[in-house]
């Protein structure tokens, strides 16, 4: 070889180097940028509380002050009211303003005596208190049977709120307002369209590619048929959401649903799904041995039978990692979900109304004025997360799937 | 007793029933997997054009300014849909243009070069970007691709809108793409005959040259269709594109540092509030849509055709 030979062979080499490790390093980057920015507004917490805010008026069926230990587990920074078992603290929001934050309830505490105070349906139901929630205002009663009121609406700090509450001899109102900020309603909106997009596209998938893998004749139709599955799999997910709302609108108009909802959005990608489904599916049936359609046949049972009782139960594990595939793509999904479910984020969803999922959550906070990055990338983390674990379960099935019928 | 005497004719007749039912249920399920692409086309051909004929409800668009059109203005009911194309073409192939030469190589490199026991993190690697939901690129690039080039631009004495921009876009469609093509790339390269490499080398090219020259050529095929498919993606990308795109109101956009809209961000923009014509063009753009896809995918097969003499 000649030294020209060798050096430009060494540079073609160095840029596939290159080349791949600028992969490397873009994965790092995202997976750190998403992760270093989310981490300080992601909390477990958020994953069951509402996205807005809410104000509550409560009043106390046992509003007598009691006597309860600060527990060792609380910091310098909690003022503690020993009267009440309640810690409160002073916590600076992203918007710039002082909250006065409950950060602790006691087991008994009076403060977990509360009912509804405002007029409405809700009137006289027990309420319980958020921890988090930002306190507005306490009213309380002196010994001298004088009402007085301090809260974050009089400017009080948690340390002076703490020591007037300890002043007192009982506890009249409370005024407050939960943290919101969570992906609570979007979480459950997201199960719900998981759940109903396997629902119809599993088994219309499933057969189909039963059909096309196990009955179909080999002809100029069964060819057109899977070229048009496939056509569809290159179907850019905004244009399903188009389709979404052109053709399944009306028929979900037509059971009295009048806006988009969840039920829509998982129909719509029942639909999208189908390529996924139907392919992976049918993969699993390739690597059914033969033997086991002839034997079963040969003993009498019909095709049906053999499907069902033979074929599938073999075919199972591909069939879960296509589900897991699917579940993986549903979560994800925005741009369709943006035109069947709308960008109003729900925090009690249910089928017929819009909602958001998780990643239209995203979606929705980031395309506001101002821009929610800590929330977007906690919800990121969230749904990274989620993507990482499927990825790994499908990869291990495969495996498996590998050496049961190469052994 | 008899055998015939344990078979029961009416079980016989019910399974044969069944067996057809399931049959015709089967059938049914993958003609109606088939009959969605056209349903999908159909449905939205119809709801875009109607805009356009007289007698629709919210008023009309006059059909040659929309295909001709170089301003799009929801206020005032001004919609040109050809700079948008324009825009549209220029970012997927900018992106296609960064993206090809990167997942060429790096696909060499995983297929080819790289030891065994590492291919398995390359490969994972490529996996996890190809996973990764648009949104979040979305986050990614509205939260560090735009301040890039926010800095880059200002260090070349350009000012951006906060760095939402034709490059932003750009590049965050490159990265959205390069996994897409590396896998098919990765696959065809894969498929090559071991002959094929094996004559090469015997012929006393180096390993070097035989990778470059003869498997690139050989997998040719593959590595097109794994561009179309990329291309698909860039063309379809619509929510994290338009976290960054700005959605100009005129153009086309050709300074990399200027905001841009593409067909899909048109589609997207806009859409909690709006209703009535507003609502139904977003229908005639998504033809639009469709019809650049299409086209692109026919070109690209018709010069991967006239390039290579022999079919791979």
């Amino acid at each position: 070889m000649t030294k020209r030979r060798k050096i430009s062979d060494f540079m073609a080499n160095a840029m596939t180097y290159f080349a791949s490790f600028i992969s490397i390093l873009m994965l790092v980057w995202i997976f750190f940028y998403i992760f270093s920015t989310g981490m300080k507004s992601f909390d477990f917490k958020m994953l069951t509380t509402n996205y807005w805010s809410t104000n509550y008026k409560i009043e106390f069926e046992s509003p007598d002050a009691g006597s309860f230990e600060k527990p060792g587990s609380l910091g310098d920074s909690v003022a503690y009211s020993v009267k009440y078992g309640v810690g409160f603290e002073d916590v600076s929001t992203k918007s710039g303003t002082m909250d006065l934050q409950v950060v602790y309830i006691a087991s008994d505490s009076p403060l977990n005596s509360g009912t509804n105070a405002v007029a409405g349906e809700t009137l006289g139901q027990s309420q319980s208190i958020d921890l988090g929630s930002n306190v507005q205002r306490i009213t309380y009663v002196n010994s001298d049977g004088s009402y007085a009121s301090e809260g974050n609406s009089k400017g009080s700090s948690a340390a002076q709120l703490a020591a007037a509450l300890d002043q007192s001899v009982s506890i009249d109102s409370m005024q407050y307002q939960t943290p919101g900020g969570g992906v609570g309603g979007s979480l459950k909106a997201t199960l719900m369209l998981i759940g109903m997009t396997l629902l119809f596209a599993l088994p219309v998938g499933i057969f189909a590619a039963i059909y096309l893998h196990e009955l179909a004749p080999k002809n100029r139709l069964t060819r057109l048929i899977r070229s048009s599955i496939e056509m569809l799999a290159g179907v850019p997910s905004i244009i399903f959401g188009l389709m979404g709302v052109a053709v399944l609108f009306p028929i979900t108009a037509a059971f009295g649903i009048k806006s988009t909802s969840i039920l829509l959005g998982s129909l719509t990608l029942a639909i999208m799904l189908l390529p996924v489904i139907i392919r992976n599916t049918e993969e699993a049936l390739i690597v059914v041995p033969n033997g086991f359609r002839d034997g079963s046949l040969s003993l009498g049972a019909t095709e049906t039978q053999t499907i069902f009782k033979v074929v599938l139960p073999s075919a199972l594990p591909g069939i879960l990692s296509a589900v897991l595939l699917s579940i993986g793509r549903i979560i994800g999904e925005s741009a369709a979900l943006i035109f069947t479910m709308g960008t109003f984020i729900m925090d009690k969803p249910t089928l017929t109304q819009n909602a958001t999922s998780l990643a239209v959550q995203i979606w929705s906070v980031m395309s506001g004025e101002n821009p929610n990055f800590g929330l977007a990338c906690a919800i990121s983390i969230i749904i990274l997360v989620i993507v990482l674990i499927l990825n790994l379960t499908i990869k291990l099935i495969t495996a498996r799937l590998m050496k049961k019928w190469s052994a | 007793m008899s055998v015939r005497g344990y078979v029961n004719k009416n079980s016989l007749k019910r399974r044969k029933v069944v067996d057809t039912f399931a049959k015709t249920v089967f059938r049914l399920c993958g003609f109606i997997s088939a009959i969605m692409i056209v349903v999908i086309f159909v449905f939205i051909v119809q709801r875009g054009i109607q805009v356009f004929f007289p007698g629709y409800q919210f008023g009309n668009i006059d059909f040659l300014s929309f295909i001709s059109g170089f301003t799009w203005r929801q206020d005032q009911m001004i919609y040109g849909v050809f700079f948008i194309f324009i825009n549209t073409l220029i970012t997927a192939f900018g992106a296609a243009l960064i993206a090809f030469p990167l997942s060429i190589l790096s696909a060499l490199f995983i297929a080819k070069i790289v030891p065994k026991r590492f291919k398995i993190i390359f490969t994972t690697v490529i996996e996890l970007l190809a996973a990764i939901p648009s949104v979040v690129y979305g986050v990614f690039a509205a939260g560090v691709i735009v301040k890039w080039i926010d800095s880059f631009a200002s260090a070349l004495g350009y000012t951006t809108r906060g760095g939402n921009s034709l490059l932003a876009v750009i590049i965050l469609l490159a990265i959205m793409i390069y996994p897409t093509i590396t896998t098919m790339a990765i696959t065809a390269i894969e498929a090559v005959p071991k002959e094929t490499e094996e004559g090469s080398l015997a012929l006393g090219a180096s390993k070097t040259q035989t990778y470059f020259k003869v498997i690139l050529g050989s997998a040719r095929s593959g590595i097109v269709a794994g561009l179309v498919l990329g291309l698909g993606r860039a063309f379809g990308e619509a929510t994290a594109v338009s976290m960054v795109a700005g959605n100009a109101l005129v153009g086309p956009t050709l300074n990399p540092f200027d905001i841009t809209r593409t067909l899909t961000t048109t589609m997207l923009s806009g859409l909690k509030e709006t209703s009535g014509l507003d609502y139904d063009v977003r229908f005639s753009v998504g033809i639009v849509l469709m019809i650049t896809i299409v086209i692109t995918n026919f070109i690209i097969h018709r010069i991967k055709d006239k390039l290579g003499g022999e079919k791979a």
